[in-house]
């Protein structure tokens, strides 16, 4: 069949038995390396190597926003207002990217997998289970941030440790098999490379079918998933798990008021507390009476959704002005809600002190719903959507 | 420079695994290490095989790098889309997961093929005869 096409279709490829065994494994069909070869990992890896490194990057970068450690000292930027938005939105994507780019480079190296003999020598050892390191790392990692925004947890472990512990391992063991093939790399890095050449000419045309194919596809994931957080985009977010036109006041949520046990009882006779040198509390009408801003933020979730909207409120360095701050203090907000690993929020003094930084008490308008925090939450330019604390109901100068 | 790479690479390696056991939340690295090594069996022993498997078909039709290739963008929309297609449970409120997945699969698959069809058939008229 393979002759009597190619007679019809002027195909000029070489002829190629359908199957090969193994040497050594006689019963193992195998396809024969057409495309499985070295300048093609090189051309996917290479795009494959830049997606993870914008995903481990601003990941790390992100994570630290979120969970700042002891060492960082209350001096993260907030500025620019979208810098999260833009880090997250970028995490979320160059991931989902890498998901077509890491199943075909895994398919172009398939058939490494059953070289003969498996292991040469201790040196060929350490290497394979490098890159057994590497692809497992890579195939969890992608897999659990996939199920993390669509919010499916289906392993018994906890996933932001594990995924950051990983994201390490995977892209120190990406270094490492970069710098032991740095010679295999270099031979086919470009069309005309020596290792390249050595090549079968007659593959190229198909390699660049296979190339565009693949473009094509990192294309498509990224066009029906990258509008959940990039707003032109937003009318082919077909696959994403979140779209920026579904929620309360047409805002996306992750904690509901239910959840986090607020409800119209529990705010009865709320005032906000203000603690400092010059303590003091606030019911909602007074808070109302104060000077209003009106401020364009974005809600921007480590989920990587994330849309921009209008929020009016009076300004968090005005309410700590009147308390008497100090203005490098370090702020703590407490919510309403009874549990939460969000509840207190810690907020450095370059957020407090931004004049984009509210205490919100209108959304787009609208007071606040239950859902968005009312009766006063949080809104800060470049920070993840979980310490923008809602349901606030004191803030303390530390 | 290679050298430098590599060992920096063995660190950053280090700095994960010291992370896992010693960080900021300490976990037990078993299930960890079950589920990297689930992630290889169910990829190396399930997935590549149907891939080369499909591939292998493919290489016997005709305009077989375009079938090739809307085969390929396919499969990434679906792996993608895996788990807003399938996740089970209760969401946490209306706006997780909003959207109608099965229709807007089907819509972006028959897109893929459309879009498929309009290449090999433009390559076609273009050469005047099919291409492989």
């Amino acid at each position: 069949m393979e002759a009597a096409g190619r007679g019809v279709m002027g195909d000029m490829k070489r002829p190629r038995p359908p199957l090969r065994g193994l040497r050594g494994l006689p019963c193992f069909p195998v396809l024969s390396g057409r495309l499985h070869d070295a300048r093609t990992a090189t051309a996917i890896g290479r795009w494959l190597g830049a997606a993870l490194a914008v995903c481990f990057v601003t990941g790390l970068v992100s994570h630290y926003e979120q969970h700042p450690p002891a060492w960082l000292p209350n001096s993260l930027p907030s500025r620019p207002a979208w810098g999260y938005r833009l880090r997250q939105g970028l995490h979320v994507a160059s991931g989902t990217a890498a998901v077509p780019l890491l199943l075909a480079k895994l398919w172009a190296v398939y058939p490494r997998l059953f070289v003969w003999p498996p292991l040469r020598s201790v040196r060929h050892a350490l290497e394979r289970l490098s890159v057994a390191v590497l692809v497992a790392t890579a195939l969890l990692e992608l897999f659990t941030g996939l199920l993390n925004a669509a919010q499916w947890y289906p392993w018994p472990f906890s996933f932001v440790p594990v995924h950051f512990a990983l994201a390490w391992v995977l892209t120190g063991s990406l270094l490492l098999h970069v710098a032991v093939k740095a010679p295999e790399i270099r031979a086919h890095w470009r069309r005309r490379s020596p290792g390249t050449l050595s090549l079968p000419a007659e593959d190229a045309v198909d390699r660049r079918a296979l190339l565009g194919a693949l473009g094509a596809a990192v294309g498509a994931v990224t066009v029906t998933t990258a509008g959940q957080s990039f707003p032109p985009l937003s009318r082919l977010d077909l696959l994403a798990p979140r779209h920026p036109g579904h929620g309360p006041q047409g805002l996306p949520v992750n904690r509901t008021a239910a959840l986090a046990g607020v409800n119209a009882q529990t705010v009865q006779g709320w005032r906000l507390r203000v603690d400092g040198p010059r303590p003091y509390a606030l019911s909602l009408d007074e808070l109302r009476e104060l000077p209003q801003e009106d401020v364009e933020l974005p809600i921007a979730c480590v989920e990587g959704w994330s849309k921009s909207a209008r929020w009016t409120g009076v300004r968090i360095r005005d309410l700590l002005d009147r308390a008497g701050a100090p203005p490098g203090a370090l702020i703590r907000v407490t919510s309403l809600e009874r549990h939460g690993a969000y509840r207190v929020m810690v907020m450095p003094h370059t957020y407090a002190r931004d004049p984009l930084t509210l205490l919100a008490l209108r959304l787009n308008g609208e007071e606040l719903s239950f859902d968005h925090g009312h009766p006063a939450r949080i809104i800060a330019p470049n920070r993840p959507g979980v310490l923008q604390t809602k349901w606030v109901a004191r803030l303390e100068v530390l | 420079m290679r050298v430098t790479a590599g060992v920096a690479g063995v660190v950053l390696m280090g700095v994960g695994v010291w992370s896992l056991l010693y960080g900021a939340a300490p976990q037990d690295p078993w299930p960890v290490v079950r589920w990297l090594a689930g992630a290889v069996v169910v990829h190396d022993g399930i997935v590549a095989p149907l891939t080369l498997a499909v591939g292998w078909a493919v290489t016997r039709l005709p305009a077989r790098r375009v079938v090739r290739g809307t085969l390929l963008v396919m499969a990434g929309l679906t792996a993608v889309a895996y788990p807003v297609l399938f996740r089970p449970g209760p969401r946490q409120n209306a706006s997780v997961l909003p959207l109608d997945y099965g229709r807007n699969w089907a819509v972006v698959m028959a897109v893929t093929v459309l879009v498929g069809v309009g290449v090999g058939w433009l390559r076609w008229w273009r050469r005047g005869r099919p291409r492989r």
